[in-house]
């Protein structure tokens, strides 16, 4: 009977005219909701206010959070539940990481750590790691 | 239009104007974004790369005009459904003003 933990994918778009501190008590309840049902949070990325392309209730902006988290997959109904109770929610989307999301996440991993501790020590291979991921985005 | 008239056109220019496409004048030389840049993953959160596949209604640019490969335009398909929902892509932009 034991739970398989996927790596699973949050973001959710908080109402962003409410004050910083009502915004942050949407995201602690999230992460609750998340840690109480048996997951662990692997990163918070607060995207921070944002135009929406459309409107969403009537409100043309939005302060986005995307969360990184590991569960079993019984947490999701659990989280997505408690997304449509919350008002403060204007939308959220979960998702599993697809293998090649997982790969292209590992790797992404793998450059960060390497970019942080030698930045001092070989200053050559810098430009060259970065370049590559800026091609891959730009080109 | 004329057979002559398609070999006449260098194979490897890129597509440049309209009538190109409509009249088949020019051979299009197909490349994927991806494919080239060693991409693994196209994720839904950069909406810069998204946007370039998107026409200025919103619409999702096929794959025979960008050059997309299937297994990348499958996914750049998912990926832009997906920043839709979350309002970083428009579903229409009516920008006619």
């Amino acid at each position: 009977m034991d739970a398989i933990n996927h790596l699973y994918e949050t973001t959710f778009i908080v109402n962003a005219s409410l004050d910083d501190a009502q915004i942050e008590a949407a995201v602690a309840r999230v992460q609750d909701t998340i840690t109480k049902n048996g997951g662990t949070i692997e990163s918070i990325n607060r995207w921070g206010r944002k135009r929406l392309a459309y409107a969403i209730n009537k409100k043309t902006t939005g302060f986005y959070v995307n969360i990184e988290f590991t569960g079993p997959g019984t947490l999701i109904a659990l989280l997505e539940r408690s997304y449509q109770l919350d008002e403060l929610i204007l939308r959220y989307l979960t998702i599993r990481l697809s293998k090649n999301a997982l790969k292209a996440r590992a790797q992404a991993l793998a450059n960060q750590p390497v970019q942080a501790e030698t930045p001092l020590s070989i200053p050559e291979p810098l430009p060259v790691s970065e370049g590559q991921p800026e091609k891959g985005e730009s080109a | 239009m004329r057979p002559q008239q398609r070999t006449n056109t260098p194979y490897g220019q890129r597509r440049t104007s309209r009538r190109d496409r409509e009249g088949q004048l020019a051979r299009k030389k197909r490349n994927c974004r991806f494919t080239e840049s060693g991409t693994i993953y196209i994720d839904y959160k950069d909406e810069k790369v998204l946007q370039k596949f998107v026409n200025e209604q919103g619409k999702i640019i096929p794959r025979r005009i960008t050059g997309t490969s299937a297994r990348f335009q499958r996914q750049l398909m998912l990926a832009i459904k997906r920043a839709r929902h979350l309002a970083l892509l428009p579903f229409v932009s009516d920008s006619i003003r």
